[in-house]
């Protein structure tokens, strides 16, 4: 017995619909249920908990931009920090990928060593490193005291001068090991040769890490560059359990303000807008990041 | 075949019976801030409800660690959710106001009389968590606060109990020139620091002037609250206390007190459990009333109550179980876990519980309080509050510049609640 090309075809589709069908299910009822409706109630100011609704259109998503200085501030220190995240953890990974990318003994125990914070969850790390900072009894002040640097002690997190960046130190920690991998993985895919006939044509060490290193990690640093703005867009763990957005509001984030509004302040509607601010300005970084992906 | 139906009947059978008690057990959630020391106490209180009501089973839920800050989101999560917790500890005031404000809690007014339950509290615990002439809970703690202080720092440096706020600054300075800070705060969350200012406020201000402005109905740009701001800058800039707080957590803010390197901490009545928690000696402990130059002398005082959500599942059985727990034939067979009871009649061990007993004294003879900052702010407006705290504290802001400050953000705040 045969089949048309038709029926074939149409007993693929539903074969794969099944297959897709829980997937889709589970992802639609909660992922894109949760964010219609948050976006839904962006366009209501509306407590959180009360049985209802003021419907105020797109005021909240106003406030954001033109009134709310503490999410204006929040939104520059995202910028600042994205800026950061795109340069220093990215730099630090890529020169710890090319001092690993070797086979001396205990190679593999350093990468380990560099990953390692990776994998800690974001609340624990900024509970140790806000301890760490601790003006009174903190490691980082005693090891100053020890080292004869007296002078340059102070509270890391209490200062408005010094609290965000001290706050970015820990996340450049936990993260310099993720694009370290990655790296290494793509320096070990660029073939020997090309390092070999650019040293008998005479490129020193700069040369050879400009036209050969730099050019063989095109598509590490496509993943790289957009996970990281990705990733420091949505810090929220760190500032939450470090400076606690303060002091004052100097450290607030996005994130953190979203939260605040949302829990703390029970201005849902205005948590939910700030919330889809932060959406859309991943997205907007995300799709090229996903179209190159899917294309490759 | 005849054998397989009598397995499948007895199967069936002894579901049945495993199920029936199950289904005639009536479950309450508990919901606390309890941290580990208070959840090994209270265990036994929950066995003995269920000892003595065996259809009920009691579950504590517990969110310890940052005070106010953390545990109302996670209690409005759950309320949000539509899965409220059956009984609830809360914090007066505007800590309580949005949950009651959203319909999220039970007007407790009929209960109230069923079991006599405004006989039983501290009168003034009843008056403060009343909101819009209802009363939404059922006081469970009457809490103080003032100035602990080392009684070794004192004697060593011959200080006595200050009685006016120049005498305290006088004992800040003598403890300053012997190299000891005169008190130590954590400002982390704001609410540490905010007793200190809340202090200079009563005194600057006076009574009247304090409750205006806690109402909202004077302004911050007023020459004493401007005064209070400028008490906290010279408390800052003098080396009073110990430096670059703003960062540390208020429980760590408790160390430089336990090592001596200061001599005092705005704490509560509940400070000398803390202490033995901590596995320090509360012997070398006492505390003063912080002096206000003002009559009635005022001191910083909130209930904490028990509470119903409007959704609970069993409202019946939730208010049975409060019942169970504020009543005082429970509380003295359990003393240490009710050592601040605001049921009348309860007494701590005065022996075991010196200070504790001594706060007693005063909670429940003075109806002289007033409420701390952010039991009398919602946490918006507090949050504004605590950025003007800081940016004194830290330098950034004049202390008339904070007066104004502090005033814009209330208008700003009322003209959202418009």
């Amino acid at each position: 017995m045969t089949r048309s090309a038709g029926a074939v075809g149409w007993s693929q589709t539903a074969t794969a619909w099944a297959f897709l069908a829980p997937a889709l299910f589970f992802y639609c009822v909660f992922l894109v249920y949760p964010m219609m409706e948050s976006l839904w109630i962006s366009l209501f100011k509306w407590d959180g908990m009360a049985a209802t609704k003021v419907f105020v259109g797109l005021d909240n998503y106003r406030r954001v931009f033109f009134e709310d200085e503490v999410a204006q501030r929040a939104l520059w220190n995202n910028l600042v920090w994205t800026l950061a995240a795109l340069v220093f953890p990215t730099a630090l990974g890529l020169a710890l990928a090319m001092a690993l990318d070797t086979k001396i003994k205990g190679v593999v125990v350093f990468r380990t060593i560099f990953y390692g914070p990776g994998v800690l969850p974001l609340v624990a790390v900024g509970l140790i490193w806000a301890w760490m900072y601790n003006p009174h009894f903190g490691a980082v002040n005693t090891v100053l005291k020890l080292m004869d640097m007296r002078h340059l002690t102070r509270g890391w997190l209490s200062r408005y001068e010094t609290a965000f960046w001290a706050t970015f130190i820990t996340y450049l920690w936990s993260h310099v090991g993720f694009p370290m991998v990655l790296y290494l993985a793509g320096l070990q895919a660029i073939p020997k040769e090309l390092y070999e006939a650019a040293e008998m044509d005479g490129a020193g060490a700069w040369k050879r890490f400009v036209h050969v290193t730099l050019p063989g990690l095109k598509e590490a640093h496509v993943i790289v560059l957009s996970l990281a703005v990705i990733h420091a867009l949505k810090v929220f763990d760190l500032i939450y359990t470090m400076t606690y957005g303060g002091p004052g509001q100097s450290t607030q984030v996005l994130g953190t303000w979203m939260y605040f509004q949302s829990f703390q302040y029970y201005n849902a509607g205005y948590g939910a807008a700030i919330a889809w601010v932060i959406s859309a300005i991943i997205l907007v970084i995300a799709i090229p990041y996903i179209r190159h992906q899917t294309k490759a | 075949m005849r054998i397989f139906g009598w397995i499948v009947a007895a199967a069936a059978g002894a579901l049945a019976l495993a199920a029936a008690p199950a289904e005639a057990q009536t479950k309450l959630r508990f919901f606390t801030n309890f941290d580990a020391s208070a959840v090994r106490i209270w265990q036994p209180i929950l066995d003995a409800y269920e000892k003595a009501n065996p259809n009920v089973k009691v579950t504590m839920e517990t969110v310890a660690g940052s005070g106010a800050a953390i545990y109302p989101d996670v209690l409005r999560t759950s309320m949000a959710a539509g899965d409220p917790p059956d009984v609830f500890f809360m914090w007066g005031g505007e800590i309580a106001g949005p949950f009651i404000d959203a319909g999220q809690v039970m007007d407790l007014g009929a209960i109230y009389d069923k079991h006599g339950w405004k006989q039983r509290m501290t009168p003034w615990t009843v008056d403060a968590i009343t909101r819009n002439g209802k009363i939404w809970g059922v006081p469970f703690n009457a809490r103080g606060m003032g100035f602990f202080y080392r009684k070794d720092i004192f004697a060593k440096h011959k200080i006595s109990e200050p009685k006016s706020y120049a005498e305290l600054e006088q004992v800040c300075e003598t403890l300053k020139k012997n190299n000891v800070y005169c008190a130590s705060f954590g400002g982390k969350f704001g609410w540490h620091p905010m007793r200190l200012l809340d202090y200079f406020i009563e005194t600057a201000c006076g009574p009247d002037m304090h409750n205006k402005l806690n109402r909202l109905e004077a302004s911050w740009d007023s020459a004493c609250a401007v005064d209070a701001y400028g008490r906290l800058k010279k408390w800052v800039d003098r080396g009073w206390l110990v430096p670059d707080f703003l960062s540390v957590t208020p429980a760590d803010a408790r160390m430089p007190v336990y090592l001596g390197d200061a001599a005092m901490i705005i704490e509560g009545d509940w400070f000398e459990f803390v202490v033995r928690g901590d596995k320090q000696s509360s012997a070398n402990l006492d505390f003063f009333l912080p002096p206000t130059g003002h009559q009635p002398l005022r001191y910083s005082a909130f209930p904490h109550q028990w509470m119903i959500p409007a959704k609970a599942k069993n409202p019946e059985a939730s208010a049975h179980f409060i019942d169970f727990i504020t009543s005082p034939g429970l509380q003295k067979q359990f003393p240490a876990a009710f050592l601040a009871s605001a049921t009348v009649g309860i007494e701590p061990d005065c022996k075991e519980w010196p200070i504790t007993c001594k706060w007693r004294q005063i909670i429940t003879t003075s109806r002289d309080i007033y409420p701390p900052t952010d039991q009398a702010f919602t946490k918006e407006l507090m949050d504004g509050f605590f950025e003007v705290q800081s940016g004194i504290i830290a330098g950034k802001i004049a202390p008339a510049d904070g007066g104004k400050q502090m005033q814009a953000k209330a208008e700003a705040w009322k003209a959202t609640k418009k």
